[in-house]
């Protein structure tokens, strides 16, 4: 059990910054996702906790004591690689088992322990098979108990899932999900896919040029994205986030994007700087309705029916949007169609830097 | 001309060049294997009388028995050989490991001079190097031959285990420190079982290269420390060849070889890092 720290921490490979002065408090018993597009600084971030990479400056801490120097072992941290990095000339029940024969526990122990972990596992039946003689997702299995074995302060996962297929992927997250919930020990795990990343995390790190751009709650970082960078990266399909024109006018304030104009609740038009500002909104924001006064003229280009909901992406003289309908919806592409924005779900982002702008009264 | 019959004359076109091949390859070693089983009076009449009726092991016997210079000369073979194989493997792996591993400035430009020293053509360095052991008592010496094929075995060894470390994944190593090892327990149970084919083939290599050498060992040895081709080359005199026992001392010396060659590909084939990791 431990909280881990991140203090400034940084790491240059050369001239390369891969880290900068990333902060973070992971909390005792916290699941915490670092998420991001490669070379983001994800991994090197979780290599540092791990103590595999050196700290370039900054500190890491656990339970407040400084690990900076001590090795991956003294952290007491368990680690699951990206390709499971199994010991290939070792059985499933050694390399489960490796880390106890390191610390020359008696053999009549490992033999128990490694049983145990992998009934939870349910490799028990393969415990003398090697590696190369099981499936991706029994490997992946393997690499969990090698680390569940360890009873560790510190769970890290780099990527453990990107070489499973989508299937098999979507099982592993509900199992580790599941395994975090018994055992309730602290986890960073690593990802670029950010459905993964929300669906099993208490908190999510958005990491971006080796800086943490927002650590939000899987909600938080959904509804109220702190720039543009994280409302593009988290969500699917994407957030449409348009670069139009505010137009105030006797009627109210409207958002001008190409040849439409989409109305802005007073509430929010009223508080909006004068600088250029960009909107997004979420399709599941964006309802198609039967025309009239609330809604603006837009056609139907594409119709992408998913199952439980619809996809549907709407265009005009000067941009496109799209939509999310429930179920499968019957719409002719080509069609002419109204849309209406959500008021409440509207998002508007400074264009310059990119950042949010809280404009109040609202809930997220 | 229809597909099927051009693909059957492309494949009778492979088997022919594999025949040939086969031929050009074992032919030799055939011919030898036979002539190291004829009297010498039934190779050296016109035309040879080969006949299984003239099959005799006499030219064993003698290489084996009456005369000791052979039987010397695998002996010094095998000293030679061992010891070139294993300081190769001891010096190669820890020097392959490094250059692979650890981030050595200039690591590939050295790489490149080792093979470079590749590059020249023995006899180039044969006479001055012949001055310098004579200078230092190295000539007809094991240590004198040691050194010399060390030259060429190394830089090639260095290569050749090179190569298989890189395709070790790191995540190994890193799994391994995670996991509490040492980095020395890290490369004892780790990178060494999953590296043992290569270091075998290795091994075998060096050790195949001093135990054919022909060319250094009979201008550094003498008398005492005569290796086997030399000892083989010493069938034929200035008045007779004795063409039957150099054969035969010649599929004698073969042994070993093949025998290693036999091991090492069976250990090769085995792909040991499958299944490490995946992706």
């Amino acid at each position: 059990m431990a909280d881990v720290q991140l203090i400034g921490v940084t790491k240059r490979f050369g001239s390369v910054v891969a880290c900068d002065a990333v902060e973070l408090h992971i909390a005792d018993g916290e699941f915490v996702t670092l998420l991001g597009p490669s070379g983001c600084g994800k991994t090197t971030t979780l290599n540092m906790i791990a103590g595999l990479e050196e700290v370039s400056d900054g500190e890491i801490r656990m339970n407040g004591r400084l690990v900076n120097d001590l090795s991956p072992f003294e952290r007491d941290v368990a680690m699951v690689f990206q390709n499971y990095a199994l010991y290939p000339h070792m059985t499933v029940g050694d390399n489960i088992g490796f880390t106890l024969r390191l610390r020359k526990r008696p053999k009549e122990e490992i033999r128990e322990k490694v049983s145990r972990v992998a009934d939870m596992l349910e490799l028990g039946h393969l415990l003398d098979r090697l590696p190369r003689e099981l499936s991706g997702g029994q490997q992946q299995r393997v690499a969990l108990g090698r680390a569940v074995i360890r009873e560790p302060a510190v769970y890290l996962f780099d990527e453990p899932f990107s070489n499973l297929d989508a299937a098999l992927r979507i099982r592993m997250r509900a199992e580790i999900k599941e395994l975090h919930q018994r055992l309730q020990v602290t986890s960073v795990f690593v990802t670029h896919d950010q459905e993964e990343a929300m669906s099993i995390s208490d908190r999510v790190a958005i990491m971006r040029a080796g800086r943490i751009e927002q650590v939000g709650t899987p909600e938080e970082v959904y509804a109220r994205p702190v720039t543009t960078y994280v409302a593009r990266f988290i969500g699917s399909p994407q957030m449409d986030i348009f670069e139009g024109v505010l137009e105030r006018s006797e009627a109210g304030v409207a958002y001008r994007v190409g040849e439409v104009a989409f109305p802005v609740p007073p509430s929010i038009g009223d508080r909006l700087p004068a600088t250029p500002v960009d909107l997004g909104i979420r399709p599941e924001h964006v309802t198609i309705v039967d025309g009239g006064a609330e809604g603006v003229p837009v056609s139907i280009r594409v119709v992408q029916p998913i199952g439980p909901v619809t996809y549907v992406t709407l265009g005009w003289d000067g941009g496109v949007i799209t939509s999310r309908v429930p179920g499968m919806a019957r719409l002719e592409p080509g069609a002419a169609a109204h849309v209406r924005l959500d008021g409440e779900h509207l998002l508007f982002f400074d264009r310059e830097s990119g950042r949010l702008l809280d404009l109040g009264g609202r809930d997220g | 001309m229809s597909r099927r019959t051009r693909r059957g004359l492309a494949r009778a076109a492979v088997w022919l060049l594999l025949g040939m091949f086969i031929v050009l390859a074992l032919g030799p070693v055939a011919w030898g294997v036979v002539t190291s089983l004829m009297p010498l009076s039934a190779l050296t009449t016109v035309p040879p009388e080969i006949s299984l009726a003239n099959v005799t092991l006499d030219n064993y016997q003698e290489v084996l028995l009456s005369d000791q210079s052979l039987t010397r000369g695998l002996v010094n073979s095998a000293i030679i050989a061992t010891l070139t194989a294993v300081i190769s493997l001891s010096l190669g792996s820890a020097a392959a490991y490094a250059l692979s591993r650890l981030q050595v400035v200039g690591a590939n430009k050295m790489l490149l001079g080792i093979l470079a020293t590749q590059m020249f053509p023995g006899i180039v360095i044969a006479i001055p190097l012949f001055l310098v052991f004579s200078q230092i008592g190295l000539i007809d010496t094991y240590p004198g031959l040691v050194i010399i094929y060390l030259s060429f075995t190394l830089p090639i060894v260095i290569w050749i285990l090179k190569g298989f470390f890189d395709a070790i994944p790191p995540q190994l190593e890193r799994a391994a420190a995670v996991d509490g090892a040492s980095p020395f327990q890290v490369f004892r149970l780790v990178i060494l079982p999953i590296s043992l084919p290569a270091l075998f083939a290795a091994g075998v290599f060096a050790f195949i290269e001093s135990w054919n050498e022909f060319f250094f060992a009979i201008i550094f040895t003498r008398i005492s420390v005569k290796t086997a081709p030399i000892a083989i080359a010493e069938f034929s005199g200035q008045y007779q060849t004795l063409y039957g026992q150099m054969l035969a001392a010649a599929v004698l010396a073969s042994i070993p070889v093949v025998v290693l060659a036999i091991i090492f590909r069976r250990f090769i084939l085995e792909g040991f890092v499958e299944g490490a990791v995946k992706g």
